[in-house]
């Protein structure tokens, strides 16, 4: 008999399992947001950009009832994530980060989404590209180099990611602002770049800052510019491109956006949670160990931000023949 | 360093918090590293803040125990189930599974085990004696080295395939096809996409492995179902006879120094270490021509390749404060996060928190070895579940575990397809394995080509003047031109009789 006496429990119990849902449905609807919230990082599990993502989620996170949980949707240059979350329901409950990888993918790649299909909520930080040479290169200063590379016979080879990639763009308008002609040598992200330059294999870089601030310290490497509006807080003694008398910003930026089409309060409610996250001192302490720069900026504030980056990257991308995709 | 490794190594075994610690950190990596999807790098990705509130010691000896126990939790599926768990355990199925079938899966996860952490120690050792020496030979090994020693690789591959060579080489040029499917690297085009958003991140390595070696066991076993094929795995001879792990000695030894080596290498990682290893060991062994029906040799070489690669992957960290491969790279945000920067700085002013980092990597490896003995007899039931049950949730293991790697169901389909294709090779008699180091090697060698002739501006030269470059270029020419030479003097004097 003990078998019946399961059995019907069982049936019970799957029946209660069954109509909760409903059951729930059926009162007023519970204030957003009520279920947890999947948080899509465009890039492997940990780059900068899984990094930066997991830090804001986990601040958001003490704001919340509710959980966020993190996933990893990469590939394709960072434009499998974004589709991702572009064809995700509009409810809320996918959020995203992504990067300067978003503008430039639109133009290189026809599979991948433009600006227009996402919605970009909140900026949190940038993370400006800056120019590295090998100290035993004799290079002194920005003047120095855009000398030897416009003396030199031999090109400067310098290390940066494939084409359409920030290190790269950054590469290219250096080019073209200091008309200077570099060798442009490949490598597949930041770490191989890294190494590039620290064995020697190129002369030059232009990695963010962070990424050889040990070896500037160090004195093997040398960081001749930063190419953003401000200096540095990790090289505080470095002058900024502007500084030096060159008008050269860029590099990659991070920033959390939603598909399209959500409803405005819980659009409202996603924004407000994440710039106050980002604005708070505590996150932001913990950012600055692990070196990103953060300025947090409302919804408004950062489509203007994506727009104006978007119209100094179309030339340079146009320029290298990567405009393949959609034209502007 | 020495006297700071005992200072520190003391302090933290009577710590019962550092050591509960290390002890959590092991059995998570562990059960992590053998579920397939979950990479050694997704579990230190998720297990990373869980240690933002620890001190920096505490963090490490956490971070250590899961880094090093998930890369011996790797094995366990692919010794088991045919599944790597992680990419550094795609050929640990070769041998491993193999014996598996043959009734001795407790003997292989023995083997694998004790392996792993000669590797580990070996890797350690060398990240604590030498580091800034390995870091700055590793720094010579630019483009063009890795050009030509993937070339060497791939000639050993064309060598290394049991049975037919011209089987093994098709094998192994459909791996290099499929290695080039995604974005090039030095004009940003997509290649053999089919115009699909699919394709264009390439294919995955785990997918594939999943799929090929995995999914087309899973097929096999529904055909072979009906009579019953598998052995039932014993459970007794845990620990391979003292005469059976002497013979190892050396492959093991040698496992570990390439592994070490190649561990410390940016950008080279443990799948590549792994490889080369394998190949190596069917080359030095005596049962090479017996490889993948479950020859210890081979996948003891591996597995001590896999664990070395830990203490050398922690070399070019700890030293240039560059991380070599995601792993090491997600560990050093765990440092940045406790305002610690790892690199030459690091390794001068604070040489005690180097050494703590050393200690927490030896617990975590002894703690392992006291985990993996334990845990290895529960695993091994598992085995003893009736094939009809077994299978399906094999199938399932397959379907999540390439899911999971990049949340992306077009692996999904890859795997599946790769699981057809491997059913099919394997009724063909066409060996899969080459396939597979073919999709590694494959990339590997056309980036380092074309970077290196962009380098040396369309030169071919660089490849000669290079030393290193150089050796590798003639061990390949020899190893090919060798066996022929050989043969025409076999057949010289044959026509002289």
């Amino acid at each position: 008999m003990a078998f019946n006496i399961n059995y019907r429990r069982l049936v019970i119990a799957a029946v209660i399992i069954i109509l909760s849902p409903v059951a729930c449905n059926n009162g007023t609807e519970a204030p957003f947001p009520s279920n947890p919230i999947t948080f899509v990082v465009n890039w492997p599990a940990g780059g900068g950009m899984d990094r930066a993502g997991r830090l804001v989620a986990e601040y958001a996170r003490k704001r919340l009832d509710v959980p966020i949980a993190v996933i990893n949707v990469s590939g394709a240059g960072g434009a499998t994530g974004v589709r991702h979350v572009a064809e995700s329901d509009p409810d809320g409950y996918t959020v995203g980060i992504l990067g300067a990888s978003l503008v430039a993918s639109q133009y290189i790649n026809p599979n991948a989404n433009s600006v227009d299909d996402i919605d970009i909520i909140s900026f949190i930080g940038p993370d400006p590209a800056a120019l590295q040479v090998r100290s035993d290169s004799g290079i002194n200063s920005l003047e120095d180099y855009v000398q030897r590379a416009q003396s030199d016979p031999t090109p400067i080879k310098n290390g940066n990611d494939a084409p359409g990639g920030v290190s790269h763009i950054a590469a290219t308008l250096l080019q073209r602002l200091t008309n200077i002609e570099l060798t442009l040598v490949p490598y597949r992200g930041y770490a191989p770049t890294v190494a590039a330059i620290v064995s020697g294999e190129v002369q030059s870089s232009t990695l963010p800052v962070h990424q050889l601030i040990d070896q500037h310290e160090a004195g093997d490497i040398k960081i001749l510019g930063v190419m953003s509006e401000e200096r540095h807080f990790m090289a505080p003694d470095v002058l900024t491109f502007k500084e030096q008398g060159i008008d050269l910003v860029t590099g990659d930026w991070r920033a959390i956006y939603l598909p399209n089409n959500i409803p405005e309060d819980r659009h409202a409610f996603l924004e407000t949670l994440f710039f106050e996250t980002i604005s708070d001192p505590e996150f932001q302490e913990a950012a600055r160990q692990l070196s990103f720069f953060i300025t947090p900026m409302m919804a408004e504030e950062t489509k203007q931000f994506v727009e104006d980056f978007d119209r100094s990257l179309y030339p340079v991308l146009l320029e290298n023949g990567l405009v393949k995709a959609r034209q502007k | 360093m020495i006297t700071e490794f005992f200072s520190i190594a003391s302090a933290v075994a009577t710590d019962p918090y550092l050591l509960g610690l290390s002890a959590l950190g092991t059995i998570l990596g562990i059960l992590m590293g053998c579920l397939p999807g979950i990479s050694s790098t997704m579990a230190l990705a998720i297990l990373l803040p869980v240690t933002y509130a620890m001190s920096p010691l505490a963090a490490m000896v956490f971070l250590m125990a899961v880094f090093s126990a998930s890369v011996f939790g790797g094995s366990i599926s692919a010794i088991l189930i045919n599944i790597p768990g992680t990419p550094g355990a795609i050929v640990t199925q070769l041998e491993g599974y193999a014996m598996t079938k043959d009734g001795r899966a407790s003997e292989a996860l023995t083997y694998s085990l004790f392996s792993s952490t000669i590797g580990g120690i070996v890797g350690l050792i060398i990240l604590m004696l030498v580091a800034p020496l390995v870091a700055k030979a590793a720094m010579q090994f630019r483009s063009p080295e890795f050009a030509m020693t993937t070339v060497f690789g791939l000639t050993m591959l064309a060598y290394s395939t049991p049975g037919s060579t011209f089987r093994g080489i098709l094998s192994g040029v459909i791996g290099l096809l499929c290695g080039m499917v995604g974005f090039d690297l030095v004009t940003d085009v997509p290649r053999f996409d089919f115009g699909t958003s699919a394709l264009q991140s390439g294919i995955g390595l785990v997918p594939l492995t999943v799929g090929l070696f995995g999914l087309a066991e899973v097929f096999r076993g529904i055909e072979g179902g009906v009579k019953g094929a598998r052995k039932t795995p014993k459970l007794g001879t845990l620990v391979p006879s003292f005469e059976k792990v002497r013979r190892l000695w050396k492959t093991i030894l040698r496992g570990s120094a390439l592994g070490a080596i190649i561990g410390a290498i940016p950008a080279a990682g443990s799948a590549i270490a792994v490889a080369v290893s394998y190949a190596q060991e069917q080359r030095f062994s005596k049962r090479g021509n017996k490889f993948g029906t479950g020859v210890p040799e081979g996948l003891a070489g591996p597995e001590a390749a896999n664990n070395a690669c830990v203490g050398g992957a922690l070399v070019p960290l700890m030293t240039l404060g560059i991380p070599g491969d995601t792993m090491t790279a997600v560990l050093m945000g765990a440092l940045l996060i406790h305002g610690l920067r790892p690199g030459p700085m690091l390794f001068a002013e604070r040489p005690d928190f180097v050494a703590s980092v050393y200690v927490a990597l030896f617990l975590a490896l002894l703690l392992t070895v006291v985990f993996g003995f334990l845990l290895v007899r529960h695993f091994v039931r598992l085995m003893r579940t009736p094939d009809h049950i077994l299978l399906v949730i094999i199938a399932m293991l397959c379907v999540v575990g390439s899911f999971a790697i990049r949340n992306n169901i077009t692996d999904v389909y890859i795997m599946i397809a790769f699981g057809v294709i491997g059913y099919v090779m394997n009724r063909l008699d066409i060996p899969v394995a080459p396939l597979a180091f073919g999709l590694i090697l494959g990339p590997i060698l056309e980036e380092n080509l074309r970077r290196s002739l962009i380098i040396s501006d369309g030169s071919w030269l660089v490849f000669i003047e290079r030393p290193i470059a150089l050796t590798m270029l003639v061990l390949s020419v020899s190893a090919l031109v060798f066996p022929l030479l050989q043969r025409a003097k076999i057949l010289a004097s044959n026509l002289k009789r």
